[in-house]
Formats: C-alpha cells, structure tokens, sequence
C-alpha cells in the first residue's frame, strides 16, 4: 500500500495548472499509480474548472465589469466581431485529428534492469545515465533555476550516504523498494523532506526513483569535504 | 517577455473584444451562467461536435467559452495577445479532438478546462523559458486509457523479467526481442533493417521469446 501521498494544497495546484514542470511531473506519475490522488485531482479539476470559468468577470479589469454571464450560448455567432469570425472560419477547417494519445506506461532500462514508468515521463527519458558504482542517475532538463530533477537508480543492496539537504527534496519511488529510518517504501510513495532531515536511503532489490531537488545536497557525516561532489554527481 | 507577433495581436484584438462584450450585453440573455440545462445543452451541443462534427453547435461552444477562456489567458499570461492565442489554441483541440470528449468522465466545461490549463501550461513555458515544448498533454492526459491497469503492469513486469536475460541470446534473436520490446520497431521495419524476410523476424522472435521463458522456468533462477 502506498503510504505517503502529495497533500491536497498541492494536488489542487496541481489540477489548477499552477506547479513547476518538476512538480507536475511528479504528482502525474503519483496519480497514475495511486488511484485515491488521481480521483482527488479529478475531482479538484472540476472545482477548478468552475472556479475559472465562473468567477472570470470579477478579475476581468478591461470587460469593465460587464456581467459576462450574458454571453449566454444562445448569443448568436453573428455578434462576434470579424476577428473572430476569422479565428472560428481558421479553426473548422481543420481536421479532427485521427491518433488519440497513448497513456501507455513507458519501459525504461538501466544497468540491465527493466522498469515501467508512467507515461508522462514520455519526453524526458533521452539524456544520458551517469553511473556512480551501484547509483546512476539520468538528470532531466526542465529549466527551472536551482531546481534538479532527475531519475536515479539504485542497484540492488546499494545506498546514498546520510545527507541532508538545503531545500527540500522530493523522491517519489517508482519501481523497486527502499527503506530508511523512516521504514520500508513503496513505488508510488511520494516523500517530501525538509532541509532538516537527514537520511540515507537503502534497497535490498534495486529502485527507480524520480528525486526533485530545490538545492544541492550536503553530507553530514564526517567525509563531507570528500562525499559532497559526489552527492552533486548524485543527484 | 514581450515578443512581436502578440503586440500585433495585440492590436488586432484589443478593441473588437471590448466591443464583443458590449454586444453580447445588447443581447442580454437572463440565463443563469451555471444552471443544470445549460451544463445538458452544452453536453448536447459537444456531442453533436464529436459525433457529426457539427459545425453551428462549434459555432456556439465557441461563442460560449471564448470570453472565458479569454479572461483566464488575461489572468494568467498578462498580455491580450497571448490570451487570444490561448482562446485560438484551446477551441482548436475542443475541435480537432471532441472525439475524445467522454461525457461519463465529466461536464464540457471540465473538458475545455482541461485543454485551456494544458495549453496554458506550455505558453507559460513557452513566455519564461523560450521553450517550445508541449508537456501539458503528458501531464495532464486527455482521455482516461488505463491509468498503468493491474494488467499493463503485471505485463510489464514479466517483459522486464524476460527481458533481463536478453543477453543470453544469439545475436540474430537478442536484435530481434530488443527491436520490437525495446526500441518499440515493428516487424517490418525490422525486417527492412536487418535485411531479412519477415518471415524470419517471426521465426527469430518466436525462438528467442521461447528460450527466454525457458530461462524463467529454470530454477535457482
Ligand atoms: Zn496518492
């Protein structure tokens, strides 16, 4: 069972549309293997959708305040201005688009070990794994400032060094177990740390996670000044 | 980040909107904006787009939401240029995509919410960074296939068992399984590649798969 779940401020972010690309990516794959977020995020959608579609005339500055609940559907196209007849003539010459996308988990192979991922990872999957004894990671491209996303695998009976971190960090398990003090996790376990908890994650089979980082990493155990370019190459 | 294509937008739509929504006063209609016949008569209106692709019942679900879609663009992109992009983009999937509209899953408002935020999304991106990258869809999937059904992963699970003895194969057979499991290449194209009847692609799958179950059923595994 999964224990740990994004809380619902974010997953309402989420539906509104106002996360990072780091941030949506990962409560999208948390909802496509927890069901109980993806039902919340449905849900939240249709809150949003109603509160941007109906509120609209408050925030509306240059529709003078004009109560557009007017525009009833049975307003009549011949109202529209020229410029928007022009824009609905451009739209229905087009034609309905015959391929529905596929939502279909992806596979992703590292160091001869087979994963299936949620599909939204789709597009980022083509950079490079960089591989550090049993850790390798393959860090995405988001441009988001300071922000690091990436994948990181870890080999069975593998483990990060006790760290913490400047910001916060979210990993969120794909394929494959981890524990730390915290206990035992499974894939779609969305863990959120602050900058004042440290851990160091082991697994006895092998992971696949998706880690978001606000700030690089800092060891605190004695080898810092030697293990913090790795924590760097790390993540 | 201003560019020059939304200042002429710019000036291309700033007054017939404001004169739009003069009009649409003139007309005034006494509907309530929210109530249950209205969010029917949309559902209906959607329908007869998905299923005839009818283009007056468009007409009105393009009247309808245009205004609105328009004053969240304001809201979240600041610029009216952008925000007319945004009215164009999003009713040009509600059209070229009112097939996958499921009524069961939600209301048309929902559904045109839901293109309007993922096209959002990417403009936004597309503003801050420069980026002309399209991950709105990816984030937020339009249609509702199996989202990673017991199936699919058990399925996968199994590939990714098999696979993981993909070494233990003859050349011939492991460029086979890795093309058509890995690199997701049809039979076909296989053949094309490799140079090879496809008759021989099936052969060379069909044993390699079968050696690699063999490699499952084998204990101390
Ligand atoms: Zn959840």
């Amino acid at each position: 069972m999964i224990k740990h779940h994004p809380d619902q401020d974010l997953l309402f972010a989420h539906a509104k549309g106002e996360l990072s690309l780091s941030m949506a990516i990962a409560i999208s794959a948390h909802c496509a293997l927890c069901e109980a977020c993806k039902t919340a995020v449905a849900q939240y959608t249709q809150e949003a959708a109603d509160l941007a579609f109906n509120q609209h005339e408050i925030d509306d500055t240059t529709a003078d305040n004009i109560d557009i609940s007017a525009n009833d559907i049975s307003l009549m196209q011949s109202a529209l201005p020229d410029e928007l007849q022009t824009m609905l003539a451009q739209i229905l010459c087009q034609p309905e688009l015959a391929t529905a996308p596929s939502n279909e988990p992806i596979l992703v192979s590292v160091k001869n070990q087979h994963y299936s991922v949620p599909s939204v990872f789709r597009q980022h999957l083509d950079r490079p794994w960089q591989q550090l004894g049993k850790v390798s990671r393959m860090r995405f491209t988001l441009n988001e400032m300071n922000t690091r996303a990436s994948l990181l695998h870890i080999e069975a009976l593998g483990e990060i060094p006790q760290h913490t971190h400047k910001g916060n960090e979210l990993t969120l398990l794909l394929a494959g177990e981890f524990s730390d003090i915290n206990g035992n996790y499974v894939p779609g376990d969305f863990i959120m740390l602050d900058g004042h908890t440290k851990h160091a994650p082991k697994t006895l089979k092998g992971c696949l996670c998706y880690i978001v980082l606000d700030a690089p990493l800092h060891f605190t155990k004695g080898l810092s000044k030697l293990l913090n370019p790795i924590g760097e190459l790390i993540y | 980040m201003e560019n020059i294509q939304s200042q002429s937008y710019q000036n291309r739509y700033y007054k017939p909107i404001s004169s739009l929504t003069k009009s649409a006063m003139d007309i005034d209609i006494s509907a309530p904006s929210n109530s249950e016949p209205q969010v029917e008569l949309l559902a209906a209106l959607m329908l007869k787009v998905a299923n005839q692709r009818d283009r007056a019942a468009f007409g009105y679900l393009f009247t309808y939401f245009m205004p609105k879609i328009r004053a969240f663009g304001l809201q979240r992109l600041n610029q009216q240029g952008l925000a007319m992009d945004l009215v164009q983009e999003t009713m040009t999937s509600v059209w070229t995509k009112a097939h996958l509209y499921n009524a069961d899953k939600g209301s048309v408002a929902t559904w045109v919410f839901t293109i309007m935020r993922n096209q959002c999304f990417d403009m936004l991106r597309r503003v801050q960074h420069n980026k002309e990258d399209a991950f709105g869809d990816d984030i937020w999937p339009l249609c509702d296939t199996v989202a990673m059904n017991q199936e699919t992963q058990i399925d996968h699970k199994f590939t990714a068992k098999l696979l993981k003895h993909l070494d233990d194969l003859p050349l011939a057979q492991r460029q086979v399984v890795q093309g058509i499991y890995m690199q997701e290449l049809t039979q076909q194209e296989l053949a094309d590649a490799l140079e090879v009847p496809i008759g021989t692609i099936k052969s060379r799958l069909r044993l390699g798969l079968e050696k690699l179950k063999s490699f499952l059923e084998t204990p101390n595994d």
